[in-house]
């Protein structure tokens, strides 16, 4: 698949309402518990979070704000170095013949996206003279590092081929290392076994597996909608699963549209990144670095590995850009 | 052949049962084991699946009527799909319809009244009853000792329910203040018609908020959202007025923060002078421009007793005057909206100035319809009408009630939403008979001696083309239960032919939105409301030192969502965390009263004391204001709502509006210890 | 039956009653784990302070100092059999009981940190390798060398009860641990390879991967915990036995060997030290702001400046009092020198993983406060007991000390 899934969220029409939250909730069956105020240890996907100034000590009553930023997991994957560059199979190949020991970080594709190899895989000749026969011409790789991945000792949470972290709640051990990696807080464990309690069971969406105590659990963009979407549409015959198209729950439920989804990679699509890139209005959530001078970032780049989140945050208030972003103007 | 020796055998053995240890580890049998006792152990519950389908329906919680489409797995209901952008509401309905303490079957008391001890009934014996007991009181001829308290919003059902009240002999029929009551008297005293204010947002290019926060679940949410996207389209400017900055103000194109709280009306009656000394709006209203008055709403008068510099008042009304469709929006708070009736006719005076009465982006008057027609009422009923002294709202009929026999509970939860909420409840331990008609119990409920179990929204089809989620155990309309209980009073049976509740509701048309032309008052109520304020604003002396103002956080609103464990979820961690309510200050009040972030105080007015809450340090409230979340501190809404935090009603002002018969309670002033 | 009731009666009344009231305490601590670690396991972490902001907690700080001073075990046992330091003989079965122990408990905090104890098996059967078998995870490298590690002390514990005088008339066992005596020095050297990785790991690559978090990533952080190791652990290895010949008033190892290997850990803390600065000085010049913070607002919780000052003043106490000889030849001041190089392991230990947690990921959020419940506590401190009296018991009924053994021997 050539989908890159991600977010845009405008921050100047989310009026706060809990929506989004709510819908997140009863789609990815939360848990329920009789009083949830333990903040720090609530199971959510989506945190509505209130934001103020009023930490500023410049600032005095009657000129702070506030505002609600929906934050979910960010998606994020690294910097992504040397990814989705076509590389001509005749290079590769000279490689291999030449007794190089050449592999690719990420998952390999050939031109029409399909996929070709899993990350880390050594190319030998065979495999080489495989692809010549398949009349592959050039191929290129993701090479996707979000903070949490690598760290999971037992493959927990993976990396899609669209982009999305999953997170298989039944092969989590719970150590928790992937909530220390994530800079987000976008990670819950389920600290207390999880409740359904009576008949809010019949409400729960079998789509989506129940965790059990003391497992991780995260956003997923609502993959099983797509899986959903992908069905359907399979059904009436279509092969290309480019075409499906979804929203997660939170981006249905927004009243006022302030959350809208979509592929990076497209440029019809409302968050193509490139243009998000460019927006003046569009922040990424702690993540100065996009706004750093060009030749510091290319140099940094080179040296660190930063989240490179897929969830934008657009908004005209410069306050709040410069607080999402990061902790210089705070 | 040869004899086993015991040495190869015991060799042999060892070697066969190493070798099925080894062998066993290696198959993963181990493994698998674990894997199952892991599953074992966490008891995952697995949802059943069933054949995906959605029906179609539209939400009834508002008026608004969003369009919902409720994904069903086999007979379960899973999620609720939103087409038109519907508000956080049609999310919440899922946990209503599918809560582990909605009522089953009809209930009657069997403890102590407020004891919350009930055993079930049946329907047969619970409409017997209570037809019962109505045909009695008609026989002693006292029937104006009927009371009803229906919720909120003004449905067919709740007009039903009013029939049923009105055709028995009693004018008792009351509902759950909202922003139609405080308006109706308004429209009342200065129009002269009967029916409540509307306000054209939509479509106005000036929004002048008094209070009003439009964003935060206030009148219909989803109307105000799409107001809001048409604003940022049409470059309309959106101007709020507030003591609080809330979201509303922050997404507001400008806030006017009223560091002194509860003076919009004066900043109101500020503008209006500008509009009239200024702008040469004297003429449009006639009454206002004469008042003598009108002299203390100098800029600088008005600047003082607001604490909105004079530049800005002046700015505002040149902005107001000057726009093509200005509107004001009187009505403060979110989804609990409390204001003077005077206030509300000060703002309509600003919207009479600019005469956007019954234009387009200006100011409607939503006619009160009454579908079913007036009852025809036997001589029991008429001479109970007579002698029914009718209160003007509901917190004035609870404050005086007395020789009440049967009350109805309709939906609303007037002893956790009204100020006279513990009156309320102390009284109804007094009533022979409350009868509450709800579909979970709630603080009120709990006084009852009938719970009849009714619908929740995802249950009832909103019109033909419609479809519902099948009712649950065995609740029933509340159409149907009235009608049913109408169908067993004497004579009273007779002004219900209806069937069921479906031919009822197909009576109610369209709302009328007039323009009333004529606009006029007796300045009498302006110069008593400023009175009433100045007293007000001095209450207790210096002793009680801040002002208390309260605040909705969303989906929690007023109270209704604290019983939605998922709406439990959602509550920020500034407003209630480890089970502690906090209220908000200003960092200047902190270290004037000696708190700091996190102290532990009691809130303490004239009517008692609350506490204890915690104290969280924000800029985003003004100096010497105390800002208290609505909605907590239930007794009796089901396990998840009740002992968390406190409900400030309780100690709010308790003074009635002589116009509408409710209290205005947004303002108090306290202290704190 | 009768007569083993009556043996731990007359066992019991031999003791002092010093002993008893000690014996009493860690029973009773050991008591107290066993409650609160089936509440644990059996209802859940929601017992604990940590959150999901403070992911790892107290028991992580232990497993990390645990390892990190059980990693004097592989340091001396490779300076003893590598570079055959035999001054260190005497100390070495107590360094390998030590070490096995540090490293039995780290394994037994692993389980009650991870919320599901059940599946703790996925990570040698699910183990998230790359390419070469090079683990990915820092975690996987922590498993699989925590075993194998633990595996080798195993072996080179057995020698200890089988120089037991009971033991050692069979043959067998005799030869037994004859022939494992001599193959120590394979052992040492695979404990020495293993160690390094995992002291690496759990140590400090574990928190300096996380390219997400500024208050830890930094490419440095695993070698500072091997060198950490290296220096406290000596220090941990020496002190222990010290103070249980204090305990039992007798000389149970000679003062020239804890003079020893309290000169090693002293040099060690030269490099420690150092090699600290130089990686506090990258992270403040070049990490953190790479991350667009600063490093003094990052030292401003509750667990900042204070804790890492009071690190580097502790590493730097060693180097002093252990490595004039002035100083260690005294007495008191060998011991404050060894004290402060394992509350220097502490200390670090503390401040990694308490500030670390401490840092507010977004700038609206205040630092982050960790107060661990009266379940991690005891949970804790019973693992610490249980440590204390398997000592004691080894220390009583093994031959722990070679050297006591052959005093004893002189004297008869």
């Amino acid at each position: 698949m050539n989908k890159k899934w991600g977010m845009a969220i405008d921050l100047d029409k989310c009026t706060g309402c809990g929506a989004c939250q709510v819908a997140c909730m009863q789609e990815n069956n939360m848990p329920i518990f009789k009083d949830d105020s333990d903040l720090p240890k609530r199971v959510t996907f989506l945190d509505l979070m209130k934001v103020t100034n009023d930490k500023d000590a410049k600032k005095k009553y009657g000129e702070v704000q506030v505002a609600f930023v929906p934050k979910m997991c960010q998606q994020c994957e690294g910097n992504n170095l040397g990814a989705h560059q076509p590389i001509p199979l005749e290079t590769v190949k000279k490689r291999v013949l030449g007794g190089e020991k050449v592999f690719f970080p990420g998952i390999t594709y050939d031109e029409q996206d399909n996929m070709l190899y899993k990350p880390e895989v050594v190319y030998t000749k065979d495999m080489v003279e495989d692809l010549e026969k398949k009349g592959v011409k050039s191929v290129y790789f993701d090479n996707s590092q979000p903070p949490c991945v690598s760290v999971c000792p037992v493959v927990a949470t993976d990396v899609g081929d669209d982009g999305v972290v999953s997170q298989v709640w039944s092969r989590c051990i719970g150590c928790r290392y992937c909530q220390t990696a994530c800079p987000y807080e976008a990670r819950a464990f389920n600290w207390w076994n999880p409740r359904y309690e009576g008949d809010f069971k019949k409400s729960l969406n079998p789509d989506v597996s129940l965790s059990s105590r003391g497992a991780v659990v995260k956003c997923t963009f609502c993959s099983h909608i797509w899986k959903r979407e992908r069905d359907k549409l399979l059904a009436k015959g279509e092969k290309d699963l480019n075409k499906v198209k979804y929203n997660p729950a939170c981006v249905s439920a927004c009243p006022t549209n302030a959350i809208i989804f979509g592929d990076l990679n497209d440029p019809e699509s409302p968050v193509y990144a490139k243009k998000l890139n460019n927006d003046e209005r569009a922040v990424r959530l702690v993540h100065s670095i996009d706004k750093a001078d060009p030749k510091v970032r290319e140099k940094w780049i080179a040296k660190k590995n930063y989240p490179n989140p897929k969830v934008y945050y657009l908004s005209s208030q410069k306050w709040l850009r410069d607080i999402l972003v990061g902790f210089k103007n705070s | 052949m040869k004899k086993i020796e015991r040495k190869d055998f015991l060799k042999l053995a060892g070697g066969v049962v190493g070798g099925s240890v080894v062998g066993t580890v290696f198959s993963g049998a181990p493994f698998d084991g674990l894997q199952w006792l892991v599953e074992w152990t966490q008891d995952q519950y697995v949802p059943a699946r069933g054949a995906e389908t959605s029906i179609q329906n539209i939400c009834q919680a508002c008026p608004n009527g969003c369009n919902l489409s409720i994904r069903m797995i086999g007979e379960r209901a899973v999620k609720v799909e939103t087409s038109n952008g519907a508000c956080p509401v049609g999310q919440t309905l899922l946990q209503e319809l599918y809560h582990p303490e909605r009522i089953q079957t009809p209930l009657k008391r069997v403890g102590k009244k407020g004891s919350g001890k009930f055993m079930p009934i049946s329907w047969e014996e619970a409409v017997k009853d209570i037809a019962g007991k109505i045909n009695k009181i008609r026989k002693d001829k006292k029937p104006q000792s009927i009371a009803a308290i229906n919720g909120t919003h003004n449905t067919a059902v709740n007009q039903l329910l009013g029939r049923l009240v009105k055709a028995s002999g009693s004018g008792h029929i009351y509902h759950d203040t909202c922003f139609c009551d405080l308006s109706k008297s308004a429209v009342q005293l200065t129009q002269k018609v009967e029916g409540s204010l509307e306000y054209d947002v939509e479509n106005a290019d000036y929004i002048l908020s008094f209070g009003a926060r439009l964003m935060e679940g206030w009148g219909e949410p989803n109307k105000m959202y799409n107001s809001y996207l048409k604003w940022k389209k049409n470059k309309a400017k959106f101007v709020q007025i507030d003591t609080i900055c809330t979201r509303t103000a922050s997404m507001a194109d400008k806030w006017i923060p009223l560091a002194k709280a509860g003076t919009e009306s004066i900043l109101a009656m500020g503008i209006a002078y500008q509009l009239i000394t200024k702008h040469g709006k004297s003429s449009n209203v006639a009454d206002l421009s004469r008042w003598s008055g009108l002299n203390e709403f100098t800029p600088q008068k008005v600047s003082a007793a607001t604490g909105v510099p004079v530049e800005v008042i002046e700015q505002t009304a040149k902005e107001f005057v000057s726009s093509r469709k200005p509107v004001a929006v009187a009505g403060r708070g979110g989804k609990g909206v409390s204001s003077s009736v005077a206030e509300i006719v000060a703002v309509q005076c600003l919207n009479k100035l600019v005469d956007n009465l019954g234009k387009a982006g200006g100011v409607y008057v939503k006619m009160a319809s009454n579908p079913l027609g007036e009852p025809k009422l036997d001589a029991i009923a008429e001479a109970g009408i007579k002698n029914t002294k009718k209160a003007r709202g509901l917190d004035e009929f609870i404050a005086k009630m007395e020789n009440i026999e049967l009350l109805f509970i309709n939906e609303g939860n007037p002893v956790h939403r009204s100020v006279y909420g513990k009156k309320l409840a102390d009284k109804m331990k007094d009533i022979p008979m409350v009868v509450s008609f709800m579909p979970l119990i709630n603080d009120t409920a709990m006084y009852a001696d009938y719970i009849l179990p009714t619908l929740t929204v995802l249950e009832i089809p909103a019109n033909e083309a419609s479809k519902a989620v099948g009712a649950r155990f065995k609740a029933k309309h509340t159409g149907d239960i009235v009608l049913e209980i109408a169908k067993n009073v004497e004579d009273v049976s007779k002004v219900f032919t209806w069937a069921s509740y479906k031919d009822v509701v197909k009576l109610s048309g369209k709302t009328e939105l007039r323009s009333a032309a004529s606009f006029s008052f007796s300045t009498d109520i302006l110069k008593k409301h400023f009175e009433d304020l100045k007293k007000k604003m001095s209450e207790g002396g210096s002793e009680f030192n801040l002002s208390l103002i309260p605040f909705e956080i969303p989906v929690v609103g007023d109270g209704r969502g604290m019983a939605l464990p998922y709406v439990l979820k959602s509550i920020d961690g500034n407003t209630f965390s480890m089970g502690r309510l906090y209220v908000h200050m200003n960092p200047e009040t902190a270290a004037k009263n000696g708190v700091c972030e996190g102290s532990n105080i009691y809130l303490i007015s004239k009517r008692g004391e609350i506490g204890k809450v915690r104290v969280h340090l924000t800029k985003t409230v003004a100096p010497d204001v105390v800002a208290v979340p609505l909605g907590f501190g239930h007794e009796g809404y089901t396990v998840y709502a009740d002992d968390k935090g406190v409900n400030p009603k309780e100690i709010m002002s308790d003074s009635i509006d002589p116009e509408s018969g409710v209290a205005d309670w947004w303002y108090t002033r306290i202290k704190i210890s | 039956m009768k007569s083993a009731i009556e043996f731990c009666k007359n066992e019991w009344n031999s003791y002092t009653r010093k002993t008893k009231i000690a014996l009493c305490v860690l029973l009773g601590l050991v008591a107290l784990f066993a409650i609160f670690a089936i509440q644990i396991l059996f209802w859940g972490l929601g017992y604990t302070d940590m959150n999901n902001v403070f992911a790892m907690g107290i028991w992580i700080i232990g497993d990390l100092g645990l390892v990190a001073l059980g990693g004097g075990a592989f340091f001396s046992g490779f300076l003893l059999y590598i570079f055959r330091k035999d001054d260190l003989e005497p100390l070495i079965n107590s360094t390998v009981l030590i070490g096995f122990m540090c490293y039995l408990f780290t394994f037994i905090l692993l389980v009650f940190d991870i919320g599901q104890p059940l599946r703790a098996w996925f990570g040698y059967t699910y183990p998230n390798w790359g390419l070469h078998l090079m683990p990915k995870s820092m975690l996987t490298e922590v498993v699989w060398c925590l075993t194998l590690y633990f595996c080798v002390l195993c072996v080179e514990l057995i020698p200890i009860p089988l120089k037991h005088k009971v033991v050692d008339k069979i043959p067998f066992f005799h030869y037994l641990g004859h022939y494992l005596h001599r193959l120590m020095w394979i052992m040492a050297a695979v404990g020495t390879f293993l160690s390094f990785f995992h002291q690496g790991s759990l140590g400090g690559g574990m928190w300096g991967v996380l390219y997400g978090k500024p208050g830890w990533f930094h490419p440095h952080f695993f070698f500072l915990a091997i060198v950490l190791a290296t220096a406290g652990g000596t220090s941990f290895m020496t002190l222990w036995p010290y103070v249980a010949s204090k305990i039992m008033k007798k000389e149970i190892v000679p003062m020239s060997s804890f003079q020893a290997l309290a000169k090693v850990s002293g040099f060690m803390f030269i490099f420690y030290l150092s090699y600290r600065i130089f990686v506090v000085y990258t992270l403040s010049t070049v990490y953190v702001p790479m991350a667009d913070r600063s490093f003094i607002d990052l030292l401003g919780g509750y667990y900042g400046l204070w804790m890492l000052s009071l690190e580097l003043i502790f590493s730097a106490i060693p180097i002093v009092l252990l490595l004039v000889p002035k100083f260690r030849e005294q007495e008191k001041f060998m011991v404050a020198g060894l004290i402060s190089g394992v509350l220097a392991v502490l200390f670090h230990k503390l401040f990694v993983v308490l500030n670390g947690f401490s840092i507010p990921n977004f700038a609206w959020r205040p630092f982050m406060g960790y107060n661990p419940t009266i379940q991690e506590w005891f949970v804790m401190a019973g693992a610490l007991a249980c440590m204390a009296l398997i000592y004691m018991w080894f220390a009583k009924y093994m031959p722990l000390f070679p050297h006591l053994h052959k005093h004893e021997h002189h004297e008869a």
